[in-house]
């Protein structure tokens, strides 16, 4: 059994008399240790299916259907009390921009402790020793000088390695991190995605990286789920999904980079733009933008099926695939 | 693609930029400086997309705006075809504002939130070509809105009522308007979706063969200048680097600092995480380091980079500014 298991989750966000689906029968599974990347662009529902695995969606929004199960728990059956052991202790969660994680009132320091001291029965002096192990960890020079200052003594990328140290202080099985470069210059973000990849690999910790950039989870996860207006629409392993997409919309996003083109030419592009939450088409929800749709594609909903090594949501995934090798015409 | 001919169109002339950001000392006498950029140089031919790369506070957007003339530059000149605009009077420079445009990185902030998009693209029409009547202006929208991918009968509507990627079309649109020779793009899709990306760069090189624009592209995004750009400046902390044209920096890149940058892109031929090849982080521009900027990041750096600032040469077909250039193929 995989360490967590997400099964056909449905997330609503009831507005008025409106009610919007932000997740729509999302599956995925995270074995012990596994890196996996949630890809997709803004408004797909990868940030609220991170949240919603931690019980951290905001009211009035909720999970309507499915289950999060995490090493056997039902997260939705359990308590309160028991959430407060598993968030930020069992599962950590890392954010976008550390200037808006950390506390800018309090040193790093305080933060450490305050949050070891909140999962753990511990001197103050053991976890000041566990705080400064884990600043070393990360590699933050001189550590045990650092634990006195305050966040706006750091620079962007130090905070951000603060923050990582943070989620490693209580051991976690599983770090969620949510868009943790985004915020960042590109020689720093290599920097810390190359730290990430070390620490998951040496202490057995499983990571949920979410982001809107391909190439960064082509070089640190084993695992590829794409989301698509609230839907899984395909995964699989990263180098099959990286080298040979079987759902239209992965192929395009990755052929719309631009180092998947030939300089100086126009890029391949997937025209239009993904639909909002009040506007999702009915039957495949990627259709209008697909060059494949057919009939079929506009009124029944692709359900997701295993093709090979991975999963595709598309109703014609084996005859375009088909057509796409032999022309590589991608939408 | 269009061919740059080697007519200079803008040049950029040791270029200085500092800003008084508060003052030291007993009397508050002694002023503390941001030294935004330090001695730029930079020629940018007729046709070309020269495209100006670096990290956060490498000063690549105030070169940017020094040049539009939204910044005047603390000493060094700046020349549009053949003439220094960097000192002349607003009325006089006011013909070069019409031939220099901008487009900006956030659609969101860059848009008046209550003007229709018509006003907002009649507006430069409105202020640069007074002579145009109602319904010349009118056409003239349709037409750049077309020519950008959006619906021309949206003129009636507001910002907020598009997507990011269509806003960032009908700024474009905006700066195309008034028929300008060259444009300035300050990480115009920075802010954008992936497939939204694809779209706003393709249509900035449509433009570019329709209207036979010369670009000048900032971005911290390497990948985007390999595919748009001719030529290429690296910058950092204020200070060129290297300058060569695109294929010959990403064939061959010869400042330790563009090695680095190059290799902290994350690629997707399957490689693993490449070797981290650049450690620290950039210093402030407020206390800047003696010698070569780069030396306390710098794998090969000596004595000789601490004291002495290299200057710009040429070297292997490209422009460096290292001591040691000689040494890093």
């Amino acid at each position: 059994m995989a360490l967590l298991e997400v099964r056909d989750l449905d997330v609503i966000f009831p507005l008025g008399r409106k009610t919007l689906q932000a997740l729509h029968g999302v599956s995925f599974d995270l074995d012990k240790g596994e890196r996996l990347g949630i890809v997709g662009e803004s408004g797909a529902g990868k940030s609220v299916a991170a949240f919603s695995i931690l019980n951290l969606i905001a009211k009035p929004g909720r999970i309507s259907a499915g289950r999060v199960v995490f090493d056997g728990d039902d997260l939705a059956k359990i308590t309160d009390a028991e959430m407060q052991h598993i968030r930020g202790n069992r599962i950590s969660m890392i954010f976008q921009d550390p200037m808006m994680t950390l506390n800018p009132v309090l040193t790093i320091g305080t933060q450490m402790v305050e949050c070891l001291k909140a999962h753990r029965t511990i001197s103050d002096a053991d976890a000041r020793r566990i705080a400064i192990d884990k600043l070393e960890e990360v590699k933050i020079p001189s550590a045990a000088a650092r634990f006195a200052n305050y966040p706006h003594q750091l620079s962007g990328g130090m905070r951000q390695r603060v923050v990582i140290a943070i989620a490693l202080l209580t051991d976690p099985a599983i770090i969620i991190a949510d868009e943790p470069t985004t915020a960042l210059d590109v020689t720093i973000q290599a920097e810390i995605l190359a730290l990430m990849l070390d620490l998951c690999r040496d202490h057995g910790v499983a990571l949920m990286l979410i982001t809107h950039d391909l190439a960064v989870v082509s070089q640190v996860t084993q695992r590829i789920v794409v989301m698509y207006a609230g839907r899984v629409v395909e995964q699989g392993p990263t180098p099959a999904i990286i080298a040979d997409a079987r759902h239209p919309y992965t192929r395009g996003l990755i052929r719309a980079l631009p180092q998947q083109n030939r300089p100086g030419v126009r890029l391949h592009q997937i025209r239009g733009t993904m639909p909002t939450l009040e506007e999702i088409p009915v039957g495949c929800t990627f259709h209008p933008r697909c060059d494949f749709a057919d009939a079929t594609c506009r009124q029944r909903e692709p359900d997701l099926r295993v093709i090979d090594a991975g999963k595709v949501a598309c109703h014609h995934a084996e005859h375009i695939i088909g057509k796409l090798r032999a022309g590589g015409t991608d939408g | 693609m269009v061919e740059p001919a080697d007519r200079p169109l803008v040049e950029i002339d040791q270029l200085h930029k500092t800003f008084q950001v508060g003052s030291d000392g007993w009397f508050g006498n002694r002023p503390r400086l941001v030294r935004a950029i330090n001695g730029v140089s930079i020629t940018i031919l007729k046709g070309e997309s020269f495209c100006l790369v670096g990290e956060s506070g490498c000063g690549k957007s105030t070169l940017a705006r020094t040049v539009m003339g939204l910044e005047k530059p603390s000493s060094g000149a700046v020349c549009y075809d053949g003439t220094r605009i960097d000192d002349l009077a607003d009325s006089r420079r006011l013909p070069f504002r019409r031939k220099m445009q901008m487009i900006f990185q956030n659609p969101y902030a860059s848009l008046n939130p209550r003007m229709t998009v018509r006003q907002i693209l009649e507006e430069p029409l409105r202020f640069h070509r007074p002579e145009l009547g109602a319904a010349e202006r009118y056409d003239k929208v349709v037409a750049v809105m077309t020519s950008v991918g959006n619906n021309p009968d949206w003129g009636a509507r507001f910002p907020h009522e598009f997507s990011g990627g269509q806003r960032q079309r009908i700024s474009i649109a905006r700066a195309l308007m008034v028929d300008p020779e060259f444009v300035v793009a300050d990480e115009p899709i920075s802010a954008l979706d992936v497939s939204i990306q694809a779209q706003v760069l393709n249509v900035m090189m449509d433009a570019r063969e329709r209207h036979d624009l010369t670009y000048l592209f900032i971005t911290h995004d390497l990948s985007v200048v390999e595919h748009f750009g001719t030529r290429v400046g690296v910058m950092y902390l204020g200070t060129l680097c290297e300058l060569a044209d695109t294929r010959t920096l990403f064939a061959s890149p010869r400042h330790p600092y563009t090695q680095g940058l190059l290799a902290a892109i994350p690629r997707m031929d399957g490689s693993q995480l490449s070797h981290v090849k650049m450690t620290g982080e950039v210093p402030t521009a407020m206390d800047l380091p003696s010698g070569c900027v780069f030396h306390g990041r710098c794998p090969l750096a000596r004595e000789r980079c601490q004291r002495e600032i290299p200057e710009l040469r040429e070297v292997a077909g490209r422009q460096i500014a290292c001591h040691y250039a000689e040494e890093t193929a």
